[in-house]
């Protein structure tokens, strides 16, 4: 699945699981301002994300290295990108 | 049993020195009773086995004599069958060898026993053992070493007199010839009471072949069992998803919860299955033994508890921030137990383990809480909940369900998983409410029967 695919479809499901309305997900959307997401919202977006791209950027970024901000939809779509491009990391 | 002569002859067994009772106790039966069934492995299962007390006694004094022939400094149990260990417990007590049981998640810690010989299901000593170094006959009892669980850090080796192994056995009449069954892990500390006792009492002990509900409950029926001994967790799950039709023919008149802490609901749903069962929740640890036991079947233990020695000398306290701390004797020290626990009512309740308790953002989430709650929502027959690491709030609390089979009509596994959310959303503070929600056949269990938390 494309990174943008899945991440709205990662959104959806937060937003439907907290009792939000699902909302069209688009790149430009910023993720507090527009889409209402908190920390856990978006802790919880990047466990459904590792469920289904393999991938957690967050976790195997080394902890040395800067966190890219996260403030839009887009954001998310170049870190999972670029994560997904890399060779991957052993993670246990 | 059957004849008031073998009641006395087995409560005179506590005269006896500890390291002897188990061999003593066997041999008892095995001469008056050699067909009696001591053990049935596999029970429920194709291979079922049906071993003894003639055999049992036959290979226990067949170990004896190479064990007085070689004397290794120790013997590290590896055997797989609990007949086997059951004969090199009792065997190793009589000769004064030090034993070690080692669950499969501490065999590396086999290393500190320098020396000490293996021994499996052959029940053969290794040629090496006569060869390597020996131990001279002392008069000082040999220990028996036990691994703790792991539940909580890594696995590690205590040193246990036979005194205090067998410190819980119950020798009096009532508890005699009954069948017990063993759910537990036979190498753990929890397991090795259920087969002591069985075996010092002239009992029946029934090893399921698995752990699958319904072939316990089938187990259970099938070769009689009146005496249940088992985690909260695995009661509940036989409760949950057994069979009905054959869980509610099973014949308990006991069942005995350890390991973890119990809570209102199961002991209601228990009661209502088994009438005529007593239930007792144990108050056990592998480092302190048997500590208390509660008989009321209510949840925690009386408020009245905490504060004033309990009959035996034991001392409870509570620490500030409400972890459980025990006293065992004057002599001894304050051990803090890992255990939380919090005043409702007349009771104090097990709120859970200090390592189970999830951060998520810095806030504290009880996962047996959320467990409950879960497990009040209709359509939901168990539930697990544990901590999933998050780069972004160290923790995320996260839940396998198990869903009610059948559902009512017109039900469906989504619609019962929504509606578990909603009821979190209602009676939990917002980082509380399970952010992961699986639904799942059987809940993840650990080897001890407890529920994993991370």
């Amino acid at each position: 699945m494309p990174p943008l695919d899945a991440i709205a479809a990662a959104i959806r499901t937060v937003l439907h699981d907290t009792g939000r309305d699902a909302k069209a997900i688009s790149p430009e959307m910023l993720l507090a301002a527009d889409l209402g997401l908190d920390s856990l919202d978006l802790a919880q977006t990047i466990v459904l994300l590792e469920r289904s791209l393999g991938v957690d950027p967050f976790r195997s970024a080394p902890a040395a290295a800067p966190r890219p901000a996260i403030r839009t939809v887009s954001d998310l779509v170049s870190i999972y990108s670029s994560a997904l491009n890399s060779p991957r990391p052993h993670t246990p | 049993m059957t004849t008031a002569a073998n009641a006395t002859t087995i409560a005179h067994l506590a005269d006896a020195p500890a390291e002897d009772r188990l061999a003593s106790a066997i041999a008892l039966v095995a001469r008056q009773f050699p067909d009696r069934t001591a053990i049935v492995a596999n029970a429920g299962g194709e291979a079922r086995r049906v071993i003894d007390y003639a055999t049992l006694t036959a290979a226990i004094m067949k170990l004896e004599g190479e064990l007085a022939a070689a004397r290794p400094v120790g013997i590290v149990a590896r055997a797989k069958r609990v007949e086997s260990l059951v004969v090199i417990a009792a065997a190793c007590g009589r000769e004064h060898v030090p034993v070690a049981f080692l669950a499969e998640d501490a065999r590396d810690l086999v290393g500190e026993l320098r020396d000490w010989v293996p021994l499996d299901d052959s029940l053969v000593l290794p040629a090496a053992a006569a060869a390597g170094p020996r131990r001279e006959f002392e008069t000082v009892p040999p220990q028996v070493v036990v691994a703790t669980s792991g539940t909580s850090g890594p696995p590690k080796l205590v040193d246990h007199s036979w005194d205090s192994l067998l410190a819980a056995a119950r020798l009096a009449e009532q508890w005699h010839g009954r069948g017990w069954l063993l759910v537990y892990d036979a190498t753990r500390w929890a397991g090795l009471q259920v087969w002591l006792q069985a075996m010092l009492t002239a009992g029946r002990l029934v090893v399921p072949a698995s752990r699958d509900p319904d072939l316990v409950a089938k187990a259970c029926v099938d070769e009689d069992v009146s005496i249940l001994p088992a985690t909260p967790t695995l009661l509940r799950r036989l409760i949950a998803s057994g069979d009905r039709a054959v869980v509610s023919t099973m014949k308990l008149d006991r069942i005995t919860l350890g390991g973890e802490a119990t809570d209102a609901q199961l002991l209601e749903q228990a009661k209502q299955l088994f009438p005529n069962a007593k239930i007792t929740h144990v108050y056990a640890t592998t480092e302190l033994g048997e500590v208390f036991r509660v008989t009321d079947s209510q949840a925690g233990f009386p408020i009245e508890w905490i504060g004033r020695p309990l009959p035996g000398g034991v001392r409870l306290s509570m620490r500030r921030d409400g972890e459980l701390l025990v006293q065992l004797s004057r002599d001894t020290a304050e051990v803090a137990t890992g255990d939380l626990v919090e005043r409702r009512g007349k009771r104090f309740e097990f709120t859970g383990r200090r390592s189970d308790v999830i951060v998520v953002g810095g806030a504290k989430v009880f996962p047996k809480r959320v467990e409950e709650i879960l497990r009040g929502v209709p359509g939901i027959a168990d539930a697990r909940v544990y901590g999933l690491p998050s780069a972004i709030t160290g923790e995320l609390v996260a839940a396998e369900i198990v869903i009610h089979e059948p559902l009512p009509a017109g039900t469906t596994p989504d619609q019962v998983r929504a509606a578990s959310l909603a009821v979190c959303r209602e009676r939990l503070e917002a980082h509380g409410v399970p952010r992961v929600v699986d639904v799942v056949k059987k809940l993840t269990l650990t080897a001890a029967g407890k529920i994993p938390r991370r």
